[in-house]
């Protein structure tokens, strides 16, 4: 299969990772424990798209506002419509991110890591110390993505996922569409 | 907007191959060969290469080094110049009215007049202000891993060419499928991904 056929074919694997990440976040007040490895606050925030996988016409809804109008979304995931993006934050024990990411893609959009120096402070850092810190955050922010998307890829790919997960999905879904 | 900035846009690519001569011999050289310069000759690009992260008019790395710790990194500059299409036809027409009283025919034929409009699209080339885009490109030399700083998708094909041709190596973006058959271990979990069918989880 080659890479535009996987982009096409397997572009629901991001949406429903983001799509499970958001029911995550929503039914635990916003604290998503990661199996192994750590525990973050995780939200949606004001902007988020939905889309119809696997449709041959682009079939989106695009949502901004607050909680309440996010809610909207809740009735295209009733119509089989999952997450093509959304800006989210993550907060750790050290850091706090907000960034919008694109579910095909996996890229990722104003991505603001915590402030660090400015380069025209009256102590200005060297370039390279700031360049450096960025590339920091930005590698420790892509750990805890890559930590939800294993956390994702194991439960997808296990019994559990038809046994507990889908159900609670659904279970959400009809219960916040309602 | 790029990485030194207070936000960025990025895609994450794995750089896929292997570099079998002194590894930072052939960056620099990747370097030098892929470094900004003018390009001569028809189409809308003046000029394409690598520049300095912190100073886009650097394509000689005086000011500041690429190498940053265990990164190389670098910006992906290219120029442009588009003449409006209206402007090209204002000057063909009085052109063409000239070359046809010097050779005293009623017209041009159709590789004149394809003539006539490249050298005029040419010489009004000279004469604009060219658009400036650049484009920041990170590579974490010790995880194999880059990150570039646009959301185009047309502008990081041209950057993956060029990263390409630079350092013999294949930038392959980390979309949620090919990410995935990275980060699972089991070659049965791999099995059950590439079989993976969409979920409707529809109430």
């Amino acid at each position: 299969m080659d890479f535009v056929d996987i982009l096409k074919d397997k572009a629901f694997v991001g949406r429903e990772f983001l799509t499970w990440l958001w029911f995550r976040s929503d039914t635990s007040g916003g604290i998503v424990e990661i199996p192994g490895k750590r525990t973050i606050e995780l939200h949606f925030l004001d902007k988020m798209v939905l889309d119809l996988s696997g449709s041959d016409s682009p079939q989106t809804v695009a949502i901004t506002g607050g909680q309440s109008e996010l809610r909207e979304g809740m009735a295209a995931l009733k119509e089989g419509k999952k997450i093509e993006e959304a800006r989210i934050s993550i907060k750790d024990a050290h850091e706090d991110f907000t960034v919008v990411i694109k579910a095909s893609w996996l890229s990722f959009s104003g991505f603001r890591p915590p402030a660090t120096l400015p380069m025209d402070s009256t102590e200005s850092p060297e370039p390279d110390a700031l360049f450096l810190e960025k590339m920091y955050l930005l590698e420790r922010f892509l750990d805890i993505i890559d930590e939800l998307f294993s956390f994702f890829l194991d439960l997808r790919l296990s019994d559990t996922w038809a046994a507990h997960e889908l159900p609670a999905i659904k279970e959400w879904i009809r219960r916040e569409a309602a | 907007m790029g990485f030194l900035a207070r936000s960025v846009s990025f895609v994450r690519y794995h750089v896929k191959g292997a570099i079998e001569t002194s590894f930072w011999d052939a960056v620099r050289e990747g370097v030098v060969n892929g470094a900004f310069r003018p390009k001569e000759g028809p189409g809308d690009e003046i000029g394409f290469g690598w520049v300095s992260l912190q100073d886009f008019d650097d394509n000689e790395f005086a000011s500041s080094s690429y190498i940053y710790g265990s990164y190389v990194a670098l910006s992906y500059r290219l120029d442009v110049v588009r003449i409006p299409a209206r402007v090209i036809e204002v000057h063909f027409k009085r052109e063409k009215k000239k070359a046809l009283e010097q050779l005293g025919r009623p017209r041009l034929s159709s590789s004149q007049a394809r003539d006539l409009k490249e050298s005029i699209r040419e010489s009004l080339k000279a004469q604009a202000f060219p658009s400036i885009q650049v484009v920041d490109v990170v590579w974490d030399t010790g995880k194999s891993m880059a990150y570039v700083a646009t959301q185009s998708q047309r502008l990081r094909e041209r950057i993956e060419d060029h990263f390409k041709k630079s350092f013999g190596l294949t930038l392959v973006p980390m979309i949620p499928f090919i990410r995935a058959e990275q980060l699972l271990r089991s070659a049965q979990d791999k099995e059950k991904l590439a079989q993976l069918k969409p979920e409707s989880w529809a109430p």
